[in-house]
């Protein structure tokens, strides 16, 4: 370290945690040359990890080294899974090493003296920074190291991420920008030539292939041989739902797998993850169907092949996953992609030259996240409290709040203090008081307590546990599933059919069942978009279809009777082309438009070409959209014409229509739910108290209406607008977008029926809405949903 | 959009105020007065503004009807004692018509609290063959006024269409009040072929 600050850049199971543990455990033998015979107390070091599941890892790491080098030093774990005892022990004696969260850190900082607590911490390391640094995970470290810059005496901050396109960047976020760290700090490159291998599972006939779902389950029985020959086969899928259904499949068709087969995702009871983790390091397992839960950290060797279900959606991602085969330096990595339905061999090619290439995405980092900011000035309030002017410079030090104002940091202080900008008689709101000398606290208990229970910046639907009568936790379910539930229903859940019983508290209680079932609870989880790099690798792909055989993929070729199809209406569009296809099905008018530039760019063109054409003309549609394109479905044509001869796809008042556009308002409607939990606007619950606390829970789609009607100066409300624009529209990649239609010759089919291409949109029922006609009018041709 | 039950009329307004002619008596479940200074009481910053939009819309329900009567269906207040109290006692001062509350699970303000303001509470109400309750009830020959459930009504249409609506809901023997508080959420039910849904769309009341 060399009394540097830094950030390391190398790929998992390159030996990183030895890396930066070795040189903090040597620092403190330096420092104290009788280290073996004496042991000076107290916290030295942080390492904080995103993923709970990692710490034990990490802890084992560290213990080895503190053990060879002969010292006496202890290495602790501070998580949500800590119990309270262990706590309790931690606050009187501090392990000299701890592992934690960005959550856990800032409960840290939630309790009284907590400077003194941190006083002679020499490092702290943030592993795995580039999950934290586009999410307002990020945020939060920023803060916390803001913090701990001025209470440690002598502090080395050092990150560790893995390949992304802005890593220059990543260390100014984590050192805070024009500030002393960053001048006195290095980026270390681990160049390691891992080797990585990507093969696409090609159907063997395509005729037979669907044009669309998200299972992958045609090509099950191409994934046996692969299981078989090789020693562990982990096999990622992108949700949770998605992960129970191959597991049991699997075992379904293949019982000689029973015992030698697992699952492994972020709903299961920790044991079983634990078990499941182990048991990879063992050999004991052929393979393991997972989600993102195993992306990071662990070094599993034993693991030979992955196999990844689905698109990715991301290179980062894609090579993060193929990295978990052959990992241990030097190692060669195999990744099959296993495409569940045909667009998706384009995308199994275009990876491909993605990997070839090392076309990482960049994570974006967050800017004037205020909802973050109240929580943490908040959090400080509740320990020992603060004052302003000692804390603002701090704040104006991090990368997200580099040009927060003087007049927005007095909105924050006033908001904290009076839950407005003014004070009135008849107002009782509580939460922060300024105490005489000018220090902000909090002095309520009951404040304080719902305080930290909302720490962190993850959120997610209510939760409910899923338990046997008996007792024995199974795991967690999103609320919305659970209630769809009658008594006596049976699903699959961690790889059990289970019969629900009935709701009691805040758990399901269910009994095993041998009944067969469809029911596989959902989870919400959010949709990824491709970012610009991949949409472009994408659409390079597609063009090769119209080129002879020889120079195709092995994938573009095997995807021929699909593109012939597609031919007989339509045509596979060519880089000068832009194609919109309409049709009528049963379900309306489909009006379908393939800009090739990920889901997200799609959202926000969706939404904007929707209210241009209802400045045209009254319309009610609803508006769906994938990475190759997106859908207006409405109950009557849109005139095409009309759209092309007014000019609808300008990029002129792109932001100001994108505003305007109902749509916009949807999404920032979403964005604030997460803006409202964050900054202690909406308070969740505590966990298992439930119904209890409803009196003070509400939906935060109540609390975004009341803004809209009384407050939409509000910092919090607006943010949520930029939120929506900067971070999920992807404004600027809009606009590049559709100023290269604008270059383009437009094509306009009009098919008889549903295309190839178009088949993976009309059929998502995951949709928004925009209505420009009066409410009256539309409801005249609708019907209630009646009873069956 | 007016109604006949039992030979009385009974007027649906959009606000989800219900007014019995005959006994010049406006029926108003839900309000949950309180429930921001409730939620600002407890370090939530709802925007304070919002305490008084109930009072605006109360006002002009009752400027639009002059009944003589008012009669609450419960949850009149959402949770207990704060200063909104003070809010609502000058709104009662001001406003002519009698008032009364048929007491919900929410009202758990204590009862000498309404008895200052002269208004009486009720467990339910008979009125001729009409029975007042927060909770929806089939009584043998009655015809049941209630609330309680925020009712809503989902719609469907050509193109996927969807919509979500608040609204008055009746079955043979009852109708169930939408919730008039402003900072309240709606719970969904599926009408059977007997009931009648009239949904608030906007400014006027339209039967689905």
């Amino acid at each position: 370290m060399e009394g540097k600050h830094g950030l390391l850049n190398a790929p998992t199971g390159s030996g990183k945690t030895y890396a930066l543990w070795f040189p903090i455990v040597l620092n403190y033998i330096k420092n104290n040359p009788d280290y073996r015979s004496t042991h000076k107390k107290g916290l030295k070091a942080v390492w904080i990890t995103p993923l709970r599941a990692l710490s034990q890892e990490i802890k084992q790491s560290a213990e080895r080294i503190t053990q060879d080098l002969g010292t006496q030093m202890t290495v602790g774990i501070r998580t949500g899974d800590t119990s309270t005892k262990e706590r309790a022990k931690q606050r009187t004696t501090m392990p000299d090493l701890l592992i934690t969260t960005p959550e856990s850190l800032h409960l840290l900082l939630s309790s009284k003296g907590y400077a003194k607590l941190f006083k002679d911490c020499t490092a702290i390391v943030v592993d795995e920074w580039h999950e934290l640094l586009g999410s307002k995970r990020g945020v939060q470290m920023e803060l916390g190291l803001s913090r701990l810059k001025t209470v440690c005496t002598d502090l080395r901050i050092w990150g560790i991420s893995a390949t992304i396109g802005n890593l220059e960047q990543a260390r100014e976020v984590l050192l805070g920008p024009a500030t002393p760290q960053l001048e006195n700090s290095v980026l270390v490159k681990a160049n390691l030539n891992k080797k990585i291998t990507v093969k696409s599972i090609i159907p063997k006939t395509m005729e037979k292939f669907p044009w669309r779902g998200h299972l992958g389950l045609h090509l099950l029985e191409d994934v046996v041989p692969i299981i078989n020959n090789s020693r562990t086969t982990l096999l990622f899928t992108n949700t949770r739902s998605q992960c129970e259904i191959w597991f049991q499949k699997i075992l379904e068709k293949h019982p000689e797998y029973a015992g030698e087969m697992a699952m492994h995702h972020g709903s299961i009871n920790k044991e079983t993850r634990l078990w499941v983790e182990q048991a990879i390091r063992n050999e004991s397992l052929r393979a393991v169907v997972c989600t993102s839960s195993l992306d990071l950290g662990v070094d599993f060797a034993p693991v030979e092949t992955v196999v990844q279900i689905g698109g990715p959606k991301g290179v980062a991602r894609f090579l993060q996953r193929a990295g978990r085969s052959g990992h241990r330096p030097g190692k060669e990595s195999v990744i099959y992609f296993l495409p569940t339905h045909a667009m998706e061999l384009i995308e199994a090619s275009a990876m491909q030259k993605a990997v070839l290439h090392h076309a990482v995405e960049d994570r974006i980092p967050y800017l004037n996240s205020f909802d973050v900011l109240l929580q943490y000035l908040t959090t400080l309030a509740v320990s020992d409290g603060f004052y302003p002017e000692e804390i603002f410079p701090e704040i104006k030090q991090t990368f997200c709040f580099q040009a927060l104002s003087e007049d927005q940091w007095q909105w924050l202080l006033n908001f904290l203090v009076m839950g407005s900008q003014s004070l009135k008689s008849y107002d009782e709101y509580k939460k922060v008081d300024v105490e005489e000398d000018g220090k902000f606290k909090v002095n309520n208990r009951a404040v304080a307590m719902r305080h930290r229970f909302q720490i962190g910046t993850i959120v997610g639907d209510a939760t409910i546990s899923v338990r046997y009568q008996k007792g024995g936790y199974i795991g967690s379910i999103e609320e919305y599933f659970i209630s769809k539930l009658s008594p006596g229903d049976v699903f699959t859940f961690a790889g059990r059919n289970l019969e629900f019983i009935r709701i009691k508290g805040m758990s399901a209680h269910v009994r095993n069942s041998s009944k067969r079932t469809s029911k596989v609870p959902s989870w919400m989880g959010g949709r990824l978009s491709f970012s610009a790099k991949m949409s472009e690798l994408l659409r390079q792909e597609l063009y090769t279809a119209e080129l002879p055989k020889a120079k195709q993929s092995i994938e573009i070729q095997s995807l021929a009777p699909m593109f012939a199809k597609q031919r007989e209406e339509s045509i596979v569009p060519q880089p000068h082309q832009f194609l919109i296809e309409t049709f009528k099905t049963s379900d309306g008018y489909h009006h379908i438009f393939y800009p090739f530039e990920g889901r997200a760019i799609h959202e926000g063109m969706s939404s904007l070409l929707a209210y241009r054409i209802s400045l045209l003309t009254p319309i009610t549609c609803s508006l769906a959209f994938n990475d190759y394109g997106f859908e207006l479905l409405s109950d009557k044509p849109i005139d095409i014409q009309a759209i092309l001869d007014n000019n609808l796809f300008t990029a002129d008042y792109m932001l100001s229509d994108l505003q305007k556009s109902l749509n916009s308002n949807e999404m920032a409607r979403r964005k604030f739910r997460d803006i409202a939990v964050i900054s202690g606007m909406v308070f969740t619950g505590y966990p298992e108290k439930g119904v209890k606390m409803k009196h003070l829970q509400s939906s935060s789609e109540l609390l975004f209406d009341v803004f809209k009607d009384f407050e939409d100066d509000n910092l919090l409300y607006q943010q949520a607008f930029t939120e929506t624009f900067e971070h999920q529209l992807e404004e600027g990649r809009l606009r590049l977008a559709l100023e290269r239609i604008a270059q383009q010759e437009i094509v306009w089919k009009q098919c008889s029926r549903p295309t190839p291409f178009s088949f993976p949109i009309i059929t998502d029922r995951l949709r928004e809405k925009l209505s420009n006609e009066k409410l009256a009018d539309c409801i005249k041709r609708m019907t209630a949903i009646l009873n069956k | 959009m007016n109604l006949t039950i039992k030979d009385q009329t009974f007027q649906l307004h959009p606000l989800g105020g219900l007014f019995w002619q005959e006994k010049s008596l406006l029926l108003i479940s839900d309000v949950h007065l309180g429930k921001v200074s409730h939620f600002r009481k407890f370090g939530a910053a709802v925007p304070r503004k919002a305490v008084h939009k109930n009072f605006v819309l109360l006002d002009m329900l009752v400027s639009n009807f002059q009944p003589f009567q008012i009669c609450f269906l419960g949850d009149l207040f959402h949770s207990s004692l704060n200063k909104e109290w003070e809010l609502f006692e000058n709104w009662v001062a001001k406003t002519p018509s009698e008032i009364i509350l048929v007491a919900g699970n929410h009202d758990i303000i204590a009862p000498e609290k309404f008895q200052q303001l002269d208004i009486p509470i009720f467990p339910e109400l008979v009125i001729d063959d009409f029975l007042l309750t927060h909770h929806p009830e089939e009584r043998e020959d009655h015809f049941t006024f209630c609330g309680h459930i925020h009712p809503a009504v989902k719609l469907q249409g050509f193109g996927r269409q969807r919509l979500r609506l608040p609204c008055f809901f009746k079955s043979k023997n009852q109708m169930i009040l939408p919730a008039f508080g402003q900072f309240t959420g709606t719970h969904a039910l599926n009408p059977s072929k007997d009931d009648e849904v009239y949904a608030i769309v906007e400014d006027t009341v339209v039967k689905i």
